[in-house]
């Protein structure tokens, strides 16, 4: 569990190495994401396949979306949010700190995805969420990785990530937690660990990863990939080239059909 | 209203503190850091203290539903979710050089995230850095 450097793995993403050493300001887009970057460091990241900070602050009742929705038409324009939230008495300065950090890390490893893309930087932008903690772009590319592996390491299907989560029946005695318990209640069958990330109110990583060890438990489907198709091997000319039709023997059948009517 | 780093930087303050840390137990991340890490790397103390974490937080033995909490029944207390804490305060592990402290930190949303902090045998306090964790695992969601 060192940092043990892997060759083929040393660089999540050269340009945010590069970003980061040249201290720049502004946002690096991907397919799967964004990261925020203030004098080189990561300051915020969004992705579509993670619950944004509103999701996470309001699904468990803790911050009423009125609150949230407040602190966007008073301080979006000013792009202090996240501040205006603690300043306001809505949520505790170190709750907001540790929430939208478990949402940086969260949108940066679906960002930082293999896949996700080319890169575009965005010099200048900031976002409207507003600066609390940074975070070094290093930290950020290693925790990732690790993140990678510690899936990997739980149980390596990949397919669980995006397919729908099927429940099994827990076997005699087998304990299932209360964190499990609450995901398992919403697996219908069609959600998939996106799907649930949102319902629950939980990072998208987090549910990837109780997935993952839900199905090494078997408590869950691993959905198996279809093998694929043997290449269909060629048949023999002989059979597929279509013969001359044997003219004698039609016409002694049509023959004999019309004799018999 | 103290944020992480002076969350952590007050536990170090206490006597015979060596290291201390935010983590995050079912990922295993350290969302924050201060002082040393008995194996030279907190990111590798993070994840080894996070599964023992999980499985205190999680094992029935140890974490049982608080008793009153009807299943789909809104509950009076309704903004604070569990009123009645978290199962789970506290985990310590005496070792022959040292003790680990691990406090629990109950937050508005559904998180999963504790305090450890590294005591030397000789001079740390055991009773006084127990107590003075909860305050600090307090202050952290005090608004």
């Amino acid at each position: 569990m060192t940092s043990v450097p892997v060759p083929g793995l040393a660089a999540v993403s050269p340009l945010l190495t590069r970003l980061a050493a040249e201290r720049a300001t502004g946002a690096l887009l991907r397919d799967r994401g964004t990261l925020f970057l203030e004098d080189g460091r990561i300051v915020h990241a969004e992705s579509p396949s993670t619950p944004g900070l509103d999701v996470l602050l309001t699904t468990g009742g803790g911050l009423a979306p009125e609150r949230w929705n407040e602190a966007l038409s008073e301080a979006g324009a000013t792009r202090q949010v996240a501040r205006f939230l603690v300043d306001s008495g809505g949520l505790a300065g170190g709750e907001m700190e540790i929430c939208h950090l478990a949402a940086i890390f969260d949108a940066a490893f679906f960002a930082l995805s293999p896949g996700s893309g080319p890169s575009r930087f965005r010099r200048g932008a900031t976002h409207w969420i507003g600066s609390m903690r940074s975070v070094p772009a290093a930290a950020v590319e290693r925790e990732t990785r690790r993140r990678r592996e510690l899936l990997d390491a739980v149980w390596p299907y990949p397919q669980l990530d995006t397919a729908p989560v099927v429940p099994r029946p827990a076997a005699p005695g087998q304990i299932v937690t209360a964190r499990q318990r609450a995901l398992l209640a919403r697996a219908d069958g069609v959600r998939t660990p996106a799907d649930l990330a949102w319902v629950l109110g939980r990072p998208a990583f987090h549910t990837l990863l109780d997935v993952r060890r839900l199905a090494a438990a078997g408590l869950v489907e691993t959905p198996h990939t279809r093998p694929a198709p043997p290449p269909a091997a060629p048949l023999p000319d002989w059979m597929t080239q279509a013969q001359s039709p044997d003219v004698a023997l039609l016409r002694r059948l049509r023959d004999a059909l019309e004799a018999s009517l | 209203m103290p944020g992480i780093d002076e969350c952590l930087l007050e536990a170090m303050a206490l006597p015979g503190a060596r290291g201390a840390a935010l983590v995050d137990w079912s990922s295993g991340l350290a969302l924050g850091t201060a002082g040393e890490s008995p194996v030279g790397d907190h990111e590798t103390t993070a994840a080894e203290t996070a599964e023992l974490a999980r499985a205190a937080a999680e094992y029935e033995s140890f974490a049982q539903p608080a008793p009153a909490a009807p299943p789909a029944a809104p509950g009076p207390a309704g903004s604070t979710g569990g009123p009645a804490g978290l199962p789970v305060e506290d985990l310590i592990v005496t070792t022959r050089t040292g003790y680990h402290v691990l406090r629990f930190v109950e937050t508005s949303f559904d998180s999963s995230v504790f305090l450890h902090l590294w005591l030397d045998r000789a001079e740390g306090n055991l009773a006084l850095a127990r107590l003075r964790l909860r305050t600090l695992a307090e202050g952290l969601v005090l608004r």
